[in-house]
């Protein structure tokens, strides 16, 4: 009973105090309830800093009602869930000013969290005695989160660039891996790394969210549209799917390797030869799987590839692997065939 | 040609293809000729359930994955292992800083002697 009889005099001594304030301060106190900036201030003769003018602004940012604040202690109001260093430096702002605002996390009396940096200036009375401290708050909880959304960005390019250089790394030291001329080895880096970027731009265009197979197609095939001055055949047919990220770069690099080869010994090494690619997409119960064909017709008789450089390694081998699929690729007299059977959900353990 | 690696069993976890092909060029320079290849967790998982390895080299983020599963299950099986990854050492969680780190790209003096370290162990 006495603790509410005590508390109920502090409260009404705090609300007297309240109304002097207002009474003193006229139309500055119109002004800082106005402002977007929150404010407070609190009586310095008493311990612990009781508030004894909030606005506002400072309500809505702490998510506290006037009556939660008023007449309550500065320090202990914000201490709720306040780490004890924390507390420290907030303390030493009302003794001495510090040179930089501290930043401060804080939680709102809902218990969410919020950052603010922090202004305490002393007001003095006539004889320079510090009667009351003003206290302003500059909200960086959207700064601290675009801070955070910022490293994390930085951190995804990073490791883009880095595996980006290790794929650069890897068609040099192919290039290089069998004797050719300068010119053949210099044509076989540049194409691939214009392959890489073609592909880049595909899924920048959308957001780095992942393409549709018929704009891969496109995308991938656009350098071998016209060859030599003679519009190519391409005869794409296939319903429309969304392909993640990771299988758009790698099946454009496999589109790329196969349109070289038709290129050099295959469909588009003669005037007649056509090249369809077509797919169908099956849904299964784990998932929908991708079948596609890439088949040449009218090309010259294929022979066999004595010996297999990084392109059909990329298709049987590296395909296969990144993607979690079957890919066969046969050599036919009438014309190269490549399967490609790949899931388009992954259900993988780690997901 | 190196021996380094001659009659040793290597695990690579990397889910970039063209990573991928890296390595194993250059573990074929150090004398591998066995190498088994997983581009998931869960198909990395599956191998060293099923096969036995000397060294493995697991690639850090897979397709946006970590793959601290792989790691655990490496450390229990005895098997030595280095990370792989584009990040510095700040990239990893504390429980694992003190494995190896092979950065990317891939340097084959580096690859040789953080291979020859955990094997010698």
């Amino acid at each position: 009973m006495s603790s509410e009889l005590e508390k109920s005099a502090e409260q009404s001594e705090a609300e007297a105090e309240v109304d002097s304030f207002r009474q003193d301060l006229g139309p500055f106190v119109v002004a800082a309830e106005a402002t977007r900036m929150p404010m407070i201030f609190t009586n310095a003769k008493a311990p612990d800093n009781p508030i004894i003018f909030a606005n506002d602004a400072f309500l809505s940012l702490t998510g506290y009602r006037r009556h939660d604040v008023l007449g309550k202690g500065f320090n202990s109001l914000m201490a709720v869930g306040v780490a004890p260093e924390t507390m420290a430096e907030i303390e030493a702002c009302f003794v001495n000013s510090p040179e930089t605002d501290p930043e401060i996390h804080y939680r709102r009396k809902n218990g969410s969290e919020f950052w603010a940096s922090l202004l305490v200036s002393p007001v003095r009375d006539e004889k320079g005695e510090v009667v009351q401290h003003f206290v302003s708050f500059v909200d960086l909880t959207k700064h601290k989160q675009d801070q955070a959304h910022c490293k994390m960005l930085i951190d995804e390019l990073n490791h883009r660039v880095k595996n980006t250089l290790s794929t650069v790394q890897s068609i040099v030291i192919q290039a290089l891996r069998t004797p050719a001329s300068h010119e053949t080895v210099r044509e076989s880096i540049e194409t691939r790394l214009f392959a890489l970027s073609r592909s880049h731009d595909l899924l920048t265009s959308e957001h780095w969210e992942g393409a549709g197979l018929h704009d891969l197609v496109d995308n991938a095939l656009e350098p071998f549209r016209v060859v030599e001055g003679r519009a190519e055949r391409f005869i794409v047919t296939g319903e429309n799917v969304r392909l993640q990220p990771k299988t758009t770069q790698t099946l454009a690099i496999a589109f790329h390797e196969l349109a070289t080869n038709a290129v050099k010994y295959g469909a588009f090494s003669n005037e007649a030869g056509t090249i369809h690619i077509s797919w169908t997409i099956e849904r299964g119960p784990e998932g929908k799987r991708l079948h596609l064909r890439w088949e040449e017709r009218d090309g010259p008789p294929v022979v066999p590839p004595s010996r297999k450089g990084f392109g059909s390694w990329v298709i049987e081998r590296g395909l296969a692997h990144e993607l979690e699929g079957t890919v066969e690729l046969s050599y036919p007299p009438e014309g190269v065939v490549c399967t490609i059977d790949i899931p388009l959900v992954k259900v993988a353990l780690d997901e | 040609m190196n021996s380094l690696l001659s009659g040793r069993r290597v695990l690579v976890v990397e889910d970039e293809m063209l990573v991928l092909m890296t390595i194993e060029s250059m573990l074929a320079d150090l004398g591998c000729e066995s190498v088994t290849a997983a581009a998931t967790a869960a198909q990395a998982l599956a191998f060293t359930e099923s096969q036995v390895f000397d060294v493995a080299l697991l690639d850090l983020n897979l397709n946006g994955h970590q793959s601290y599963a792989v790691a655990d299950a490496l450390i229990a099986l005895n098997v030595p292992f280095a990370f792989s990854t584009g990040y510095g050492s700040d990239g990893v969680s504390e429980d694992y800083r003190d494995r190896p780190m092979l950065r990317k790209p891939y340097q084959p003096d580096a690859m040789a002697r953080i291979l020859g370290d955990l094997l010698a162990t």
